[in-house]
């Protein structure tokens, strides 16, 4: 290898290590994902009937859906139609930013499991476990209290019950990963499945309320809700929810960057021998932050519970799997996790416009949801689409990649694979250290 | 990460794994000891008192019908417990199997309402599903995207895709219901007590048994089956060898993509129908298949017996729900997870000290 290859191999190096080209990937993936949507859209128009007049012409042909309308009411009309002149906070805005408080919690969820090195898919069901657990405490911590002091007394207590529960059905995957070794992809999603049933049979039975045909608990007081202040309230948004959700992220981002346990945290996700050979205790470690990932899930389903619908209803939408693509778009990164759960409140929110202003179907959104993290975790190819010429991969660089890839499901080298698992983040990881490899 | 499939396999172990594998084939005679003895206990219990809970149970799992009802459990879980072993024998993680299974049986579904033919249908349903199996392909082997974020990529886009697409063209997620195929009898070997069940069935649980069998033999005994297992253990060998490692990986992920689909065709078009609500039909089987193929230790004939144990312990629960035997229905519906999930714990293990030995290997 030449000089100048190697002085060009470290600048490939640093590109890919910034966080700028983190930024340009997702965005990247997000317009492709739109693209790809808005082709899928004009298929589907094709594929249903429609009259002539109902249909947009493009390209000479006639399709019954228009991909234009769509995207315009999935962004600005999630927003409230800042543009229209008559915005209000408590339109379509406030249920945006509602998804988006919720986002916020998934997103850190996965995003911390992530950065240890774990790849929680568990997300969902930590939050079905919170949110259960929040509704039957606060339900009867209710009864003993009331008034305005209520509310500052139940809201927190209720966060502590989700976040709890939430944290200890989180610790069990980490638990089995930890000292049985079992693959943690595979436990959480059925961690998820037992929830879902557990929650059913148990709001469907003992805790029903016995005044609703819904398979729901008794419903919470107003006092036990997150209060919503400076927006009316018809949303079921709370800014103190956002507030909060916004102090987790800059919490996070401290925790992970800043404490020792932080640190334990990254090493064990970003180098797990080199964590081991610094005394880092990899079994703790991995169920600390799996719990800690848990508390996070379980939080949202506090939120989801207090703010959202007041009573715990079976049947909890995907929020722990929105959280997964929030947290690749936002590079496993708290900050990011920010900007991306704001966008995928957009995304969620806007589904429901889309819903009323077309007969495009909802599920469009779960396409979106696919490809967002489809493309995300392809950061090759956009480095080749910008290079413009894929003569420059090394030759064997594909075959050596399969080799390392993806964590190794059941089986279990402590340390080995839970790098594998990092995401976006080991696969750019892994690609260089194969550069390196190929030239040596 | 790098050696993760490497120290599977069973040819290659170095001798000091040797060890690790004995611990592990143990705890798997383990389970599967514990199963069987716990089986004929609760026969004999059975036999002794006809009237009491194990003789509800005993009689249950000696009906024909139960048996039937697991095979035909058994065939998508099993199919696409093949195509993973194919795609991770390889050294391709294929977690989005699940994704395959859906989109094969609402594309299964949807051809065989366009054309009105089954078999057509079924083709297509294999196509869908290749085709999604061909792009999670490109994805990692030819961009080496992380193998595990596409995996769940490809189960999220067949998650969404398929409710998509059938409300699109049917106005809802569920389907219309199609014709199904008539089961197939075998003459006198149908009319056998409990056995008869393997003798009167779908023409997919045949199609099952000569796929198990077909990949037991492909894969231990024809050059591209040891190809496969070399690119999974050491594609440096391999492509020194002059195999190009890119192909044989290509070519087993656009495989266990035709075995999934398979499965999801035979899925849907047992029932006629795909329903896309929730986590849709499919509903956790391509999970449950990565299980069985673990605990079957990438073997056809274990992932195919494994599986039988999970699809039996549904059957069984099928059953007990109608019987009505005390348990809620809800909590019978999720003993086929929690033993996954056991299953995994014990099986993941006795891994542990094999795999930590060699993480630098395959590393160049």
């Amino acid at each position: 290898m030449s000089a100048a290859d190697r002085a060009r191999d470290a600048l490939d190096r640093l590109a890919e290590a910034s966080a700028t080209e983190r930024v340009l990937i997702s965005s990247a993936a997000l317009v492709l994902s739109v693209l790809v949507g808005a082709a899928l859209v004009l298929v589907a128009g094709r594929m249903t009937a429609c009259t002539a007049d109902e249909a947009v012409y493009y390209f000479g042909t006639g399709f019954c859906y228009d991909p234009v309308v769509v995207f315009d009411r999935l962004f600005f009309g999630a927003l409230g139609d800042p543009l229209g002149g008559e915005w209000s906070p408590n339109g379509q805005f406030a249920v945006t930013l509602r998804e988006t408080t919720l986002l916020l919690f998934t997103g850190l969820s996965v995003a911390l499991a992530f950065r240890a090195g774990i790849f929680n898919i568990g997300t969902q069901g930590q939050m079905v476990a919170g949110a259960l657990a929040t509704a039957l405490g606060v339900g009867w911590a209710s009864a003993f209290v009331s008034g305005a002091l209520a509310t500052v007394a139940l809201v927190p207590f209720g966060v502590l019950v989700g976040a709890t529960v939430g944290g200890l059905y989180g610790a069990v995957p980490g638990a089995l990963k930890a000292y049985a070794d079992a693959n943690e992809v595979i436990t959480t999603i059925m961690l998820n499945f037992i929830a879902t049933g557990v929650a059913l049979y148990l709001v469907s039975g003992v805790f029903k309320d016995p005044n609703s045909a819904a398979n729901q608990t008794v419903p919470l007081p107003e006092f036990a809700r997150f209060p919503s202040l400076l927006f009316g309230g018809q949303q079921d948004f709370s800014l103190v929810a956002l507030l909060f959700g916004l102090v987790a992220v800059a919490g996070l981002y401290y925790v992970l960057e800043h404490t020792a346990f932080g640190y334990d945290v990254r090493t064990t996700g970003a180098q797990p021998e080199a964590a081991e050979y610094g005394g880092v205790d990899a079994e703790r470690t991995v169920v600390a932050s799996f719990a800690l990932s848990g508390a996070l899930g379980g939080v949202a389903g506090a939120m989801y519970v207090m703010m959202v619908l007041g009573t715990f209803q079976t049947g909890i939408p995907s929020y722990g799997f929105d959280g997964i693509t929030v947290s690749i778009l936002a590079g496993n990164n708290p900050l990011g996790v920010g900007v991306a759960a704001l966008l995928f409140g957009v995304l969620k929110s806007g589904t429901t416009v889309v819903q009323f202003a077309t007969d495009v179907p909802p599920q469009l959104v779960g396409v979106l949801r696919g490809l967002i993290i489809l493309f995300v975790a392809m950061p090759e190819f956009f480095r080749l689409l910008a290079r413009g010429l894929p003569g420059r991969r090394s030759g064997r660089g594909p075959e050596a990649a399969a080799t390392d890839g993806g964590v190794a499901v059941g089986d279990g080298t402590a340390s080995g694979e839970t790098a594998g698992s990092d995401g976006a983040e080991a696969a750019d990881e892994r690609g260089r250290e194969r550069r390196d490899g190929g030239g040596r | 990460m790098s050696d993760a499939s490497a120290d599977r396999d069973d040819d290659a172990a170095p001798a000091g794994e040797r060890e690790g594998r004995f611990e592990r084939y143990t705890t798997r005679t383990l389970v599967a000891g514990t199963t069987v003895a716990g089986v004929v206990t609760l026969l004999v219990a059975g036999l002794l008192f006809p009237d009491s809970l194990p003789g509800t149970l005993a009689a249950v799992l000696t009906s024909g019908d139960t048996l039937a009802a697991a095979l035909r459990l058994s065939v998508p879980i099993a199919f696409a417990a093949l195509g993973g072993i194919f795609a991770e024998k390889s050294g391709v993680i294929n977690i989005g199997l699940e994704g395959l299974l859906i989109i094969s049986a609402f594309g299964a579904i949807y051809v065989a309402d366009v054309t009105g033919g089954i078999w057509i249908g079924f083709v297509g349903g294999v196509a869908a599903s290749t085709l999604l199996a061909a792009l999670f392909a490109v994805v990692t082997i030819g961009f080496r995207a992380d193998q595990i974020i596409a995996g769940l990529a490809v189960w999220l886009i067949a998650l969404g895709l398929a409710p998509f697409a059938s409300q699109v063209i049917y106005g809802s997620p569920n389907t219309p219901t199609v014709a199904t195929s008539p089961s197939i009898s075998v003459p006198v070997l149908a009319e056998l007590p409990f056995l008869g069940a393997l003798f009167s069935a779908s023409p997919s649980v045949y199609l099952l048994f000569a796929a198990v069998a077909l990949s037991w033999y492909v894969l231990e005994r024809t050059p591209f089956g040891r190809w496969i297992r070399a690119s999974g253990e050491n594609p440096e060998a391999l492509d020194t060898a002059g195999v190009n490692v890119t192909r044989v990986r290509y070519a087993s992920v656009l495989l266990s993509g035709v075995l999934a689909g398979m499965g999801g065709a035979a899925l849907s078009l047992d029932l006629g129908q795909f329903t896309g609500n929730g986590p849709t039909m499919v509903n956790g089987k391509g999970f449950i298949a990565i299980v069985a193929y673990l605990f079957g230790n990438y073997n056809p004939v274990g992932a195919f017996l494994s599986t039988l144990l999970f699809a039996g312990l549904d059957a069984v629960q099928t059953v007990l729900q109608l019987q009505g035997i005390g348990i809620p229905r809800q909590l019978i519906r999720v003993a086929p997870f929690v033993v996954v999930i056991v299953v995994l714990a014990l099986v993941g293990r006795t891994r542990l000290p094999a795999a930590a030995g060699d993480h630098y290997e395959t590393e160049e």
